[in-house]
């Protein structure tokens, strides 16, 4: 979809804070508050939106660091592993890949038996032939924008 | 976004986490516009305490904020990228260092595991794909350099998609 100025004005208070009201948009933007409220639906709607969320330091809230899988499956099946690792309550993304590996999937981690235990989660799932596992060193915060931590 | 821990473990009691904060962040996670008064509501406590949770988690860094969940893709028409890289052993913090220069790395960080450095990036074509993986692998102490492309839209935790 096509988005224009105004989108990207919407877009940029939102990510700020999403909590900003339409009212002090359209103050800040010089437009009515329903137009912005029109907007917002119309980029949710369209899908550039996706939703909005609170930003949680999950090292605050008992987790130690995070892991990158790269995952091997029979290509053709990769939907349904990626459907299936999503739902793993720490995974924040995850991905189709094209290049060593056909799936890629960032968690965050509380200890090495949780690493354990979600490697062999995904090694059990069908279609599933290979994990490899990076450990992140240091880092606890992915991409804001767009992963959320 | 991950899953919040229904209990409360030695890691998070100095934090002071309970219950009801719990809720909060959960609700705030389906849909971060969610008025106070609402989740107040929801949780059978005052608008007030709501308020003043929510306050207290942000000054504890608990909450680092809110935000909206963007689809790259659809908005820049952009390409999300993986590279993991190989460095010869004791250079890791030089090659960090000038990754993390390179435009359109959203996080590098050092890694243990296949690759020494690990990077997600932003990119805008193929050719900028190309272009960053021969600069990252012109650096003399890499060894390697994979890279891994996103395809599709990358699948965010089903919380996210609560409101759809």
């Amino acid at each position: 979809m096509d988005v224009d100025k105004i989108d990207i004005a919407i877009i940029e208070a939102l990510k700020k804070d999403a909590r900003t009201s339409f009212r002090e948009i359209a103050r800040l933007l010089k437009i009515s508050p329903d137009t912005i409220s029109n907007r917002f639906e119309r980029l949710k709607k369209e899908g550039v939106i996706i939703n909005s969320t609170v930003v949680i330091d999950p090292s605050r809230i008992g987790y130690s660091f995070i892991a990158r899988f790269g995952i091997n499956v029979k290509p053709a099946y990769s939907p349904q592993v990626l459907e299936k690792i999503i739902q793993l309550p720490s995974v924040i993304v995850a991905s189709k890949l094209v290049g060593s590996h056909d799936v890629i999937a960032i968690s965050v981690v509380k200890d090495f038996p949780h690493l354990c235990r979600l490697r062999d989660t995904i090694l059990e799932m069908p279609y599933v032939e290979k994990v490899e596992v990076g450990m992140w060193i240091e880092t606890m915060e992915l991409c804001p924008h767009y992963f959320l931590i | 976004m991950f899953e919040i821990p229904s209990y409360i473990d030695h890691h998070m009691s100095e934090n002071k986490i309970d219950t009801i904060d719990i809720q909060i962040l959960r609700l705030l996670q389906g849909d971060a516009r969610k008025s106070f008064k609402e989740i107040a509501k929801q949780c059978g406590v005052s608008t007030d305490t709501i308020k003043n949770r929510f306050n207290a988690m942000k000054k504890k860094g608990i909450i680092r904020g809110t935000t909206i969940v963007i689809d790259p893709k659809q908005l820049e028409k952009k390409h999300l990228v993986f590279i993991g890289i190989q460095v010869t052993h004791p250079y890791s913090g030089q090659v960090l260092n000038m990754v993390k220069r390179i435009s359109g790395m959203c996080v590098v960080t050092r890694a243990i595991g296949r690759y020494d450095i690990e990077a997600i990036a932003i990119l805008d074509d193929i050719e900028k794909i190309g272009m960053t993986k021969s600069t990252i692998g012109d650096f003399q102490q890499v060894k390697n350099v994979d890279v891994d492309i996103l395809v599709d839209k990358p699948l965010l935790c089903p919380k996210n998609f609560e409101l759809d």
